[in-house]
């Protein structure tokens, strides 16, 4: 028997920003293939610092530990090349690109991943049948593909358009920060439908949430607590709505 | 031997006038008498004025010392029949189906590579020198016409010299859905400077549409001047590209005059050339005209660009856009000067001028200076200048997406222009102009 590695495993990983504040005091996380994680924390827990060292955002420093991706190195990849091992962060807040038309954005992407993986590029053509049989899953409108990145999308838009692209990636791991906050309830079934429908044995799902409300809709494998920095409690989807009932005050050393 | 004169004449000025008295004996010939007399007194208040130095508002932004320093005297080649690369080169920069071409190398018409046959009923289309034997008063009253009171030395010096250009005359009523497309090359075979005068003329009530494009080979400087005049309600959509060769000097003037209610759409993207300026100036005297004025610029190198608009409200309810984008990388260094102003009487206009810049080195420069000089008190008049870097969160979401830094900062750069781009009408001129931009990004930060 082989030794599975994981998708993805952190030791105690610390984090600080440009300032020198520490935000990730000793983080210990085990991913495997085919399983959905939540980690979930109140406000200022570090549950964002988390996604972004994960996705190689600039501006934060790793002091200590180590961060191993599909048995690599994460922390020496550029964030492009993070992509293209098959990494997707779904933003908090996805950033609008005036100018650049969603399609082109996306075939760019695309191409840029393929040609990673040795893969032949897309054509318009192919493309564009590939994007079809994704928006439906998304009751995304075709016109907002024509339109500018994000510009002028409403709040849920813009979230549904991040599932959307993950959608078209096919990533190994995805990391989904905070995807369910500002949906209404109705786009809220239709994300959590697209999240579902991506679920895949050899594909984690790693959704950082405040709220429960997202996980009635997207079942977890596992359940974390991320509370100053740290993951201090772990569990089944049961945690979840324990902290529901009760908040996030009533463990360990109170937010 | 040097030329006799009885005005007091600047030193640069000298050559010029010794060229003057000098040269191209085929174009005294042709000259009637009244514009041998207005060359003449052009080439008298050159002198007088000599070159723009830096201490001049208006020319602050550009260093001319080479001229100053060097002159470059008008090419006095006579016509000869373009060669393989000129060829080569309007197959590059010319629109993939143009309806109507003329072409103009080294500032003269090259009626082998021009069509301009079959334009509608209504239309005169050629080349200026034509056009002074054929439409004899309606190009004396556009040559006569601006004032040489007021400092234009390089306007002085193009009337003295030019030998070419084009005319498009379009009698009212008339409507031209597709751009006739002007083409300016430079063989850089001659060096020495090109003076190109044109004028657009469009009837009451008429459509136009005119794409020039200017392009050239090794070294030349060319001064080029256009006159557009618009009768009441004309329109007029006028779309310049410069992509002049690497070690090019480029000075042009746009003037514009616009009756009532007509509408004039400028565009202008300055990509090539060592060093650019390109003055627009519109006069709107006719009431509720409507003038949008867009362009922008991408540097890379050493280049040098300056855009200079003036947009002067003479009558009330006029309506002013402005959008220009400024792009410098590497050392290059870019301006824009924008000046709206609203006369005594001139209510109700509504004018908005957007200067947005982006410098992508630390030793590139760009300088943005709006300028609203308002003298009536019922007007909406505004303005909104920013210069930047490209915007780190966007980058960052471009490679979260497996799209590499050099190319993430390529489609922003092209994204921000783009937006300026957007608003030119044609979809046929959109297209060209950003295939021609995503060229020149290509080559950006080599």
């Amino acid at each position: 028997m082989t030794a599975v590695v994981p998708m993805l495993e952190i030791r105690d990983l610390h984090a600080q920003l440009a300032d020198g504040r520490e935000i990730l005091q000793g983080i210990d996380l085990s991913v495997n293939g085919g399983e959905v994680h939540a980690i979930m924390g109140p406000n200022g827990s570090g549950k964002s610092t988390l996604a972004a060292v994960l996705a190689g955002r600039d501006g934060y420093e790793v002091i200590a530990g180590e961060v191993a991706y599909l048995g690599r190195d994460l922390l020496a990849m550029p964030a492009e090349e993070r992509a293209r091992e098959g990494l997707f962060l779904a933003f908090q807040y996805p950033v609008e690109l005036p100018g650049v038309n969603n399609m082109y954005f996306l075939r760019t992407a695309i191409n840029a991943q393929r040609r990673h993986r040795g893969e032949p590029e897309l054509d318009a053509g192919q493309f564009l049948r590939a994007v079809r049989a994704k928006l439906k899953l998304l009751e995304i409108d075709q016109d907002l593909l024509q339109r500018a990145v994000n510009v002028g999308f409403s709040g849920g838009e813009k979230k549904r358009n991040e599932i959307f692209q993950m959608a078209m990636l096919e990533p190994r791991l995805a990391i989904l920060d905070e995807t369910d906050s500002g949906l209404d309830i109705d786009a809220l079934k239709v994300v959590a439908h697209g999240v579902n429908q991506q679920r895949a044995p050899d594909r984690a799902i790693v959704m950082i949430t405040h709220y429960q409300r997202l996980l009635g809709y997207v079942e977890p494998d596992h359940v974390h607590v991320l509370q100053g920095g740290r993951i201090v409690e772990s569990g089944d989807k049961d945690l979840a709505v324990e902290l529901e009932r009760s908040g996030y005050g009533l463990l360990g050393d109170a937010a | 031997m040097s030329t006799v004169v009885d005005f007091p004449v600047k030193p640069e000025a000298r050559p010029y006038l010794d060229a003057f008295g000098s040269g191209d004996p085929g174009r005294r010939a042709r000259d009637p008498d009244w514009l041998a007399g207005h060359r003449k007194r052009s080439l008298a208040r050159f002198a007088e004025l000599g070159f723009p130095s830096r201490r001049s508002e208006a020319w602050r932004y550009l260093d001319l010392r080479g001229l100053q320093e060097a002159p470059m005297l008008p090419a006095s080649a006579m016509h000869v029949v373009a060669g393989m690369a000129t060829r080569a080169q309007l197959a590059e920069v010319g629109l993939s189906q143009a309806a109507y071409r003329l072409v103009l190398v080294d500032g003269r018409l090259a009626p082998e590579l021009s069509a301009v046959e079959g334009v509608s009923p209504g239309v005169w289309l050629g080349g200026t020198a034509t056009a002074i034997a054929e439409r004899p008063g309606l190009v004396r009253s556009a040559i006569e016409a601006p004032a040489l009171d007021t400092a234009r030395p390089f306007a002085a010096l193009n009337a003295a010299f030019f030998a070419d250009g084009f005319v498009l005359d379009v009698a009212p009523g008339v409507e031209l859905d597709r751009p006739i497309e002007i083409v300016h090359l430079a063989s850089g075979e001659t060096g020495g400077s090109l003076h190109t005068r044109s004028l657009v003329a469009v009837g009451a009530g008429s459509r136009a549409s005119v794409f020039e494009t200017f392009a050239g080979l090794r070294s030349y400087w060319r001064n080029d001047v256009v006159e557009l005049r618009l009768a009441a309600g004309a329109e007029l959509a006028r779309v310049a590209l410069v992509e002049e060769a690497a070690d090019a000097l480029h000075i042009s003037e746009m003037l514009a005059v616009l009756g009532p209610t007509s509408r004039l759409a400028s565009f202008v993207m300055l990509l090539g050339g060592r060093t650019v300026r390109h003055e627009a100036t519109v006069r709107s005297e006719g009431e509720a005209t409507r003038c949008a004025l867009h362009g922008a610029f991408v540097l890379s190198g050493r280049q040098e660009a300056n855009i200079v608009t003036t947009v002067d409200h003479a009558a009330p309810a006029g309506e002013t856009r402005e959008v220009f984008k400024g792009v410098a990388a590497g050392r290059a260094h870019g301006a824009f000067q924008g000046r709206i102003a609203v006369r005594p009487g001139a209510q109700k206009v509504d004018a908005h001028q957007l200067s947005r810049n982006l410098v992508l080195s630390p030793r590139a420069a760009i300088d943005t200076k709006p300028e609203l000089e308002i003298y009536a008190d019922d007007v909406k008049c505004s303005h909104g200048a920013a210069v930047g870097d490209l915007d780190e969160a966007a980058l960052f979401y471009l490679r979260t997406r497996g799209i590499g830094r050099e190319e993430a900062r390529r489609m922003l750069i092209e994204a921000f222009v783009r937006e300026a781009v957007e608003l030119v009408g044609s979809p046929q001129l959109r297209e060209h102009l950003l295939s021609r931009l995503a060229r020149r990004l290509a080559m950006l930060e080599e």
